[in-house]
Order: C-alpha cells, then sequence, then structure tokens
C-alpha cells in the first residue's frame, strides 16, 4: 500500500506538469494557430476585395462591363471565393459572378464592411471603389478647402468567402494539435513512468529489506547497483544489517559460553550433591554397623549385676547409644528422602495397630520423663501407607514427649470432613512454638532455641521428616501452637470408603507366647564384634543364640545337627551372596521355611524391595535391642 | 519652432515699424507666400536675390505666410507680391493700399479669386499667371508633334471662355480642334471617350474640376490605352505618365516678378491685365515618348520655341 501510494505519488508528479503544459501549449498553440487562420482568411478576403477593388476602378471609370465580367469571374477562380457582384455608385449591379449567398442587398455605405452569416458560414465583404489619389504636388492644385478635389466613389465590390476551408483547415489543426499533445502526454507518461520506477523499485527493495531486517532476518543485504539512486542508503543499512548481525552472534556466543558454564556447574553441584547422598549413605551404614553392636553390649552388660555406681553409668551410656541410634534413624530416613527412595504403598488398615505400636513403643520414653501418653483408642480404617503414618506419628510424638516437661501428650482420631477424613491430632502441654519459628520448625536440624545443639534436645530433623513424609502422601499437616500453652500437631487422613472388605488379622499377642526360654536363633553376621554382641544379647534373654559369619559357617552348624527356630541374618555378607540368599538357601538345606528377618545399615530402595518381595522384615542398624525382642517374639508365634 | 522663430521676426517687424515711422513708410516689399513648400520658397528666393542684386535693401523687404498676413495689415509697402492661390484669396480680402501682384497661380483660379472677392483686375491687383498662353501651347505641338492634326480638349465651366480663342488659334496653324464639355456634375468619361476616339494629342488645360489628381490616373489610362499622347500643363503631369508639358518653373516666376516689382518700385504701375510669363520650360516623358514611338528633347524644344517667339 505504502510502495502504491508512493508510485502513484511519483506518477501524478511526474505526469501531473506534463499534462499541464501539454494541455497549455496544445491550448495556446492552437488560439494561436485558429486566431492566425481567421486573421489570415480575414486578411486574404480584404485584400482580395482590395485587389479587385483597385482592378475594377478603370473598369467602373470607363464603364467597361466587359472588362468588368472579366475581373469578377477572375475572382471567382480564387478558393473559397462564393460570388463576387460589382456595382456603381448608384447601387445597380453591374456584374456578378458565382451564387450569392444573400438574399437582401446590403447597406453600400462607401465604406469597407464585413458581415459574417453564422448559418451559411460566409463572409459578405464591401469594399468601395474609388478614384486612385495620384500625388501631384501641383502648384496648379487649388488647395482652399472648398476646391480639393476628394475621390470619386465609383461603385463597390461585394465579394462572398465560404468559411468551409478555414473550418476544414481549423478541424485540421485541431486533430494535429490533439495528436502531438496525445503524443507529448504518451512520451511524458512514459518518461514519467520510467523515471518513477528507477526510484520506486529501489524504494520498495529497501522497505523490503527492512521488513525483513525487522522479522530477524539479519543476514538479509541489499544488492547495490551503481546507478541506484539510493544507494549511499542501501550501503547505510547493509552496515547497519552487518553491526546488528555480528552483534547478535557475538551474544548468542555468549549466551551459549554462558550456558555451558552453567551446565558445568550444575552438574558440578550434582555431582557434588550425589557424592553428599553417597558419603552420607556410607557413612551412615559404617557408623551403623559399630553402634548396633554398642547398643547389643550395652544392653547385655545391663543384664549383669552391678553396683549402683556402675549401673548408672551404664544407664548414661544406654542413653547415648540411644540418642546416637536415634540420629542415625533420623539421618537414614533423611537420606531416604533425599533419594527418593521412600515409594508410597496405599493399603487399609486399622489405624489402632498404629496406635497400638505407638503406646508399646512410647510408653517407656514417657514414663522414664513423668509424662502421661494417652493415646486414644479408635476404630477406623484408613487409606494410607501403614508404615509411613506410622513414622510421622512416631515423630510427632517423640517430638512432644521431647518437649514436655510435665502433663501429659494426648493423641486422638476424630473423623471431619463428613466422614472423608480422619484428623489425627497429637497435643502436648509442652513449652509450645512461637509464631514466627511456625514454618522454620518443619526445616533440616532447626530447633527452636537449642543453639547449643543439646543432644538431649533431639536433632532437629524429626519434623522435616514428618513434612517431607506427609506431602509424600498427601495429608495436610497442621500446626497449632502458642509459646507456654502447648502444641497441637495434626494430619488428615482419608478414611477407608465404607464398604471396603478387609481381610483382618488377629493382633500379635507378644505378651501371649509365654516363655520362649530355648529358642535356638542362628545369627550370620560377617563383623565378628557386632556378631559377639548380638550372640550375646539373645543368650541374656534365654535363647540358645549361634553365630555365623557366613553361609559356609551356618550350613555347617546345621550340619553338626543345630536346628534353628529363628535366622537372624545381616543383608551383606562375606561370601559375595546376601542375607536374603543364605536364609533361602538354608531354609532349603533344612527343609523347612525357617522364620527369619534381616538386619542391614543399607537405604538401598533395590535391596528394601527385595527384602519386602522375600517376605522377610528387615531390621536397620543399629538395631535396638527392644525392637529386635519384639520381632523375635512375633517370628516365634510363627512357628 | 518655425512658427515661433517667424513670430520673433513678425514681431521685430512690428517693433521696426512702430518705432521710426519714416523707416516703415520706406518698406519696399512684402512677400506674402501660401505655404512654406518648395515651390513657393524656391520663387521667393529667387524674387529676393534678384531684388537684392538689383538694389533693394534686404531690410526692405519682408516675407510673411498668408496665415501671418492678418496681423500685418498696417504695414505700408511699395508692393505686395502674393505667391500663391491662398495668398491671393487673402489679400482680395484685404485692403490694402499698396498694389498686389498675384503670381504662382493659374488663371482658373485668379479668375475665381476675382470674383468671389468682387474685385476687377486692375493696377492695384494683378496677377503673373503659371498658365501658359495658347499659342505658345500650339506652338510647342507643332514642334514636338508635327504629325498631330487633330487637337483634342476637353473644356470645363472655367475654361470654357477659352474655346473660341484656341479654335481660332488653331485654325490659323491648319489644325483641327475635337472639344467636349464636361458639366459640373457630368461623368468625365463620355465625354473623353469622345474627344480621344478622333484626335491625335488630348491638350490638357488647367481645369481643376477635370485633371486632378483623383482624375489624372484615369485620364492617362485611358489616352494611353487609344495611343493618344497628353500634352499637360505641369511637370506633375510629365512625371504621372503625360508625354510632354509646357510650363514655367517657380525660379523663372519669382525672375519675372522681381522685373515687376523693379518697375513698380521705379514708379511704372502694375499691368491692369494678367500676365503670362515671359519664360518657360518644357519637360518630356521620354519613357512615355519611347513607347509611343517618339524621340523629344525637351531643351531643344524649348530652345526652338524660344527662339521662334523671339522672331515673330
Amino acid at each position: 500500500m505504502k510502495v502504491v501510494d508512493i508510485r502513484s505519488r511519483m506518477l501524478v508528479a511526474g505526469l501531473l506538469p506534463v499534462t499541464l503544459l501539454a494541455i497549455l501549449l496544445a491550448v495556446v498553440f492552437l488560439a494561436s494557430r485558429f486566431g492566425d487562420l481567421s486573421d489570415a482568411h480575414s486578411q486574404r478576403a480584404r485584400s482580395l476585395a482590395r485587389q479587385l477593388a483597385t482592378s475594377s476602378e478603370y473598369g467602373l471609370f470607363s464603364d467597361n462591363i466587359t472588362h468588368l465580367q472579366t475581373i469578377a469571374n477572375g475572382a471567382m477562380r480564387e478558393s473559397a471565393v462564393r460570388s463576387v457582384a460589382i456595382v456603381d455608385s448608384q447601387g445597380r449591379i453591374l456584374v456578378s459572378a458565382g451564387k450569392p449567398g444573400y438574399t437582401m442587398f446590403p447597406m453600400l455605405a462607401g465604406k469597407e464592411t464585413e458581415h459574417f452569416d453564422p448559418t451559411k458560414r460566409l463572409d459578405l465583404l464591401c469594399q468601395p471603389i474609388e478614384t486612385s489619389q495620384l500625388k501631384l504636388d501641383d502648384l496648379f492644385e487649388d488647395k482652399a478647402p472648398e476646391r480639393v478635389v476628394r475621390p470619386t466613389l465609383l461603385g463597390h465590390v461585394l465579394i462572398e468567402f465560404s468559411r468551409d476551408g478555414l473550418l476544414k483547415r481549423e478541424r485540421e489543426m485541431l486533430w494535429v494539435g490533439l495528436a502531438v499533445t496525445m503524443g507529448g502526454l504518451l512520451f511524458g507518461g512514459f518518461l514519467a513512468v520510467r523515471l518513477g520506477r528507477g526510484v520506486v523499485i529501489p524504494i520498495y527493495r529497501v522497505s523490503r529489506l527492512i521488513e525483513r531486517l525487522g522479522q530477524g532476518e539479519l543476514s538479509a543485504r541489499a544488492i547495490v547497483l551503481a546507478d541506484d539512486p539510493l544507494r549511499d542508503l542501501q550501503l547505510g543499512l547493509n552496515q547497519m544489517a552487518e553491526h546488528l548481525e555480528s552483534n547478535r552472534d557475538e551474544l548468542e556466543q555468549r549466551i551459549a559460553a554462558a550456558t555451558l558454564e552453567l551446565r558445568s556447574k550444575k552438574e558440578e553441584a550434582e555431582t557434588a550433591t550425589l557424592a553428599k547422598s553417597r558419603f552420607l549413605a556410607a557413612a551412615s551404614h559404617d557408623l551403623r554397623q559399630p553402634t548396633h553392636a554398642l547398643g547389643m553390649f550395652v544392653a547385655r552388660l545391663a543384664q549383669l549385676p552391678h553396683d549402683a555406681q556402675t549401673s548408672q553409668l551404664i544407664g548414661n551410656l544406654d542413653a547415648s547409644v540411644r540418642a546416637t541410634q536415634d540420629l542415625l534413624d533420623g539421618l537414614l530416613d533423611i537420606s531416604r528422602l533425599d533419594a527418593q527412595a521412600v515409594k508410597v504403598k496405599l493399603h487399609p488398615f486399622a489405624l489402632a495397630d498404629i496406635f497400638d505400636q505407638l503406646q508399646v513403643g512410647l510408653s517407656l520414653t514417657a514414663s522414664e520423663k513423668g509424662l502421661r501418653l494417652r493415646i486414644r483408642p479408635t476404630p477406623v480404617w484408613l487409606m494410607s501407607d501403614s508404615t509411613l503414618l506410622h513414622r510421622i506419628l512416631l515423630n510427632l510424638i517423640s517430638n512432644s514427649l521431647r518437649y514436655t516437661t510435665q502433663g501429659s501428650v494426648l493423641v486422638a482420631c476424630r473423623v471431619a470432613d463428613g466422614g472423608q477424613v480422619a484428623r489425627i491430632e497429637v497435643w502436648d502441654s509442652g513449652i509450645g512454638i512461637a509464631p514466627e519459628h511456625h514454618k522454620s520448625i518443619f526445616k533440616e536440624f532447626y530447633q527452636v532455641g537449642n543453639a547449643a545443639r543439646n543432644r538431649g534436645k533431639g536433632l532437629g530433623l524429626g519434623l522435616n521428616i514428618v513434612e517431607r513424609t506427609a506431602q509424600l502422601l498427601g495429608h495436610p499437616l497442621h500446626l497449632c501452637s502458642k509459646l507456654g500453652h502447648g502444641t497441637r500437631f495434626s494430619i488428615e487422613v482419608p478414611l477407608l470408603p465404607p464398604g471396603t472388605f478387609v481381610e483382618t488379622r488377629s493382633p500379635i499377642l507378644v505378651d501371649s507366647l509365654g516363655d520362649l526360654e530355648g529358642l535356638v536363633v542362628l545369627v550370620i553376621e560377617d563383623d565378628a564384634l557386632a556378631r559377639e554382641g548380638l550372640v550375646s544379647l539373645l543368650a541374656s534373654w534365654g535363647y540358645e543364640a549361634q553365630g555365623a559369619d557366613g553361609f559356609s559357617t551356618a550350613q555347617t552348624l546345621l550340619e553338626q545337627g543345630l536346628i534353628p527356630d529363628i535366622i537372624v541374618s545381616d543383608y551383606r555378607l562375606l561370601d559375595g551372596i546376601n542375607g536374603i540368599e543364605v536364609i533361602q538357601q538354608l531354609r532349603h538345606v533344612s527343609g523347612r521355611p525357617i522364620p527369619a528377618c534381616l538386619m542391614s545399615g543399607d537405604s538401598d530402595p533395590g535391596f528394601i524391595q527385595a527384602a519386602k518381595e522375600a517376605g522377610l522384615t528387615l531390621l536397620h542398624k543399629p538395631v535396638r535391642p527392644a525392637k529386635l525382642r519384639t520381632l523375635v517374639r512375633r517370628l516365634a508365634a510363627d512357628i | 519652432m518655425r512658427f515661433f522663430l517667424r513670430f520673433l521676426l513678425l514681431a521685430y517687424g512690428f517693433m521696426f515699424y512702430l518705432v521710426t515711422t519714416v523707416q516703415a513708410a520706406e518698406l519696399a516689399v512684402v512677400i506674402v507666400s501660401s505655404e512654406r513648400s518648395a515651390a513657393y520658397v524656391e520663387a521667393e528666393q529667387a524674387l529676393l536675390s534678384e531684388l537684392e542684386r538689383g538694389g533693394v535693401s534686404r531690410y526692405d523687404m519682408l516675407q510673411v505666410t498668408a496665415q501671418e498676413w492678418a496681423g500685418a495689415g498696417a504695414l505700408k509697402p511699395k508692393l505686395i507680391v502674393a505667391l500663391g492661390s491662398e495668398a491671393a484669396t487673402v489679400l482680395a480680402k484685404a485692403e490694402t493700399r499698396a498694389p498686389v501682384l498675384c503670381t504662382l497661380l493659374p488663371r482658373s483660379s485668379f479668375e475665381r479669386i476675382l470674383r468671389t472677392s468682387g474685385r476687377k483686375s486692375s493696377s492695384q491687383f494683378s496677377a503673373l499667371y503659371l498658365d501658359q498662353p495658347l499659342s505658345r501651347q500650339v506652338e510647342l505641338i507643332r514642334l514636338a508633334l508635327p504629325a498631330a492634326r487633330r487637337i483634342g480638349v476637353l473644356w470645363g465651366p472655367e475654361s470654357q471662355a477659352q474655346a473660341p480663342a484656341l479654335k481660332a488659334l488653331l485654325q490659323s496653324s491648319g489644325l483641327e480642334l475635337v472639344e467636349a464639355s464636361v458639366g459640373r456634375d457630368e461623368l468625365l468619361f463620355p465625354a473623353l471617350k469622345r474627344v480621344l476616339d478622333d484626335s491625335d494629342l488630348l491638350l490638357a488645360v488647367a481645369e481643376p474640376q477635370l485633371f486632378n489628381s483623383s482624375s489624372i490616373q484615369n485620364i492617362l489610362l485611358a489616352s494611353f490605352r487609344v495611343r493618344v499622347p497628353l500634352v499637360a500643363f505641369s511637370p506633375a503631369y510629365v512625371r504621372a505618365g503625360a508625354l510632354i508639358a509646357l510650363h514655367v518653373t517657380p525660379t523663372q516666376v519669382g525672375l519675372q516678378a522681381a522685373a515687376i516689382t523693379r518697375g513698380v518700385l521705379q514708379g511704372k504701375s502694375l499691368s491692369a491685365t494678367p500676365v503670362y510669363s515671359h519664360d518657360f520650360s518644357v519637360t518630356v516623358n521620354e519613357h512615355v515618348a519611347r513607347s509611343l514611338g517618339l524621340t523629344l528633347d525637351a531643351v531643344a524644344l524649348r530652345d526652338r520655341l524660344r527662339s521662334r517667339e523671339a522672331t515673330p
């Protein structure tokens, strides 16, 4: 549109003056030519009339009609003469030639007159015939006014001219004029278009170029011709485009370099994180082994008779070992969450089972602190992962117990949201949390008012694990606390939809197992210290414990007549075969499904999965004596 | 400018006259000229120089034009010389004590002036004609065109009176007069045709109604067509196409007027009857002569004519 506009404007600018000039010239030329023709016609007519008058003078003077007729006939031979008449001074027609176009005889006034009849296009000229004056300048001439001889009027010549020829000439002239004008216009138009194109096309090219550049096509260049009127502009544009392109390329290179650097930094960071995780996993595994053994030994030691002072020392030792074990548990959970090794497995279960386990596991801690732990029985069934929910509640209750010095910790479950969810609440009468800490307490290793990092106050991992696990499960977690007025954590867990079939299992009544003395437990542990600790611990509980460092030793023991009731095996063993394989082979060798459990310091998800598939309970090192005892009793119940 | 100078001159004359009336009384001649054209100046100069040569002081002669004359009426010269018809007309009406000599005018004009002013030709008011006497014209015809027997003449109202004289003159010379008269409002051509048809030459008489600048061309054309030569009275007619003319030049007029003036100054009176010029000239149109198959020598003709007149 813009280009068209420029083109039409150029055309107008070129054509308008040419047109005006051509028309003006044509008009002036034609007008002047018409005037010339008309003047020439009139002059010719008048001169012919005068000539006729002059030549008729003598004929009139001498009354020579023949002579006059000859003159009139001669005049008729002239072009455009229609009629000629010669009249005498009295107005009588002496001679005439041609057919007069007038019917009325014109007034003869002795003067030169001219009359034009537009209908017939005839000019009637009247020319008086007078005696010609011969300048004598003679003394005989009488100069007295009354004696001066005037020219004598002899008669008149009436001559008619037709304007047909004139009109024909004018018409021809008009056509020629029009043809010349049109030719001029065409030529002018041609020139205007040619010259206009010479300007418009480069403008079009430049505008296309700018359009392309505007669309980001910076490699676009104008083809600069030597005779281009916009040569400088195009050169400038090319220069600009080059600058832009080089700048863009440079920028892209910089961005690419920066991206590369960032990527390598990120990879470094990831590598570092991975290294940290590996280190953490390795460290926790390697720490767990001796801590596990330590726990075994302390437990064994505590069962020996001691004096009061030693017993107190052993008590302190036991607390330290437990704290260390807690720390390792927390670190293990965090490392598993970090490694996204924790997979959610939803299944229906009765919340009462979890509450029972919690009551059993935490009553001792509560009573030790002089607190009352009340867990209200509940009949609800939930749809969640019981293991992860158990860990959440365990951490929440432990946390409450830790920060409560007196009073009680209450755990209760309410059905909320019209029977859709169960809200499990953990109440305590503890110190409370200031609102500004409500968000921060869920961070790793964050502890309110424990800048000195007193181990008795825990590690600061518990709530972090709780929040992350709850997020993993998709259960909303709430905190309601006021400094000095206790704390309430609540978590909402979906209820099992009504009518769902649930396979109920009779609760394990550990206490009803009665005396398990004499139970044969085969301990397979490659670490001699840990194996010895575990064996002595089991023996202190009244079991007949036998230790083996691997499959071959165990097989030897079996061949020597040992019939183990329960196998407790470490996962990683010396011979390059793992605990699962050892248990399976021993079961195969003995020919019966000996109840067994695994112990491991590994948090490798693949291993955990394999243990689950093999139907083996997995105890994470360091294994707490109480836990082990409970498990052994349960396994013994399956015999 | 010229008028202003002339006025100064006139004013000078007046002063001269008013201051010394004695001197004014002694003024000899006043020359009144009709106009200041070449012919008049020529005649005037001839007159003046001839008078001066004869002893008349330049201061005794005054030159004025006819228009200036009106204011110079109080002058008292011994003679007034009028040059041309206009001056003669003015002086004819003026009350002058001095005698008036009208010259450089044709006879027809003088006679008309006399008629219109009620004067008669006398020693107080006389004339020296431009016209040539008929006898001299007849003599010239006989000399120049001896073959011509029939002399054609057109008479007009003013010249008709000369017809008997010419007829007698021609008869005495053995020539025949072919004449025709043209009335005041008659067409010229029929009379001209009649004359031309029967004559060997056309003798033009100074008759303004017939021969004037308007008619001369057609007359010459008509005469030339029938190969009848025209004998005219003025060199202007010869230049227009007449064969020959017998005439007097302005100088000749001036010289003769000087002679008359001298006579008057010496106490003689003017001739009561107008006189013809003594001297004359002959002019020939050589082209016309050749086309008519004639050979004429103007000087020779004049000389022969003079010698004939000298020996009557």
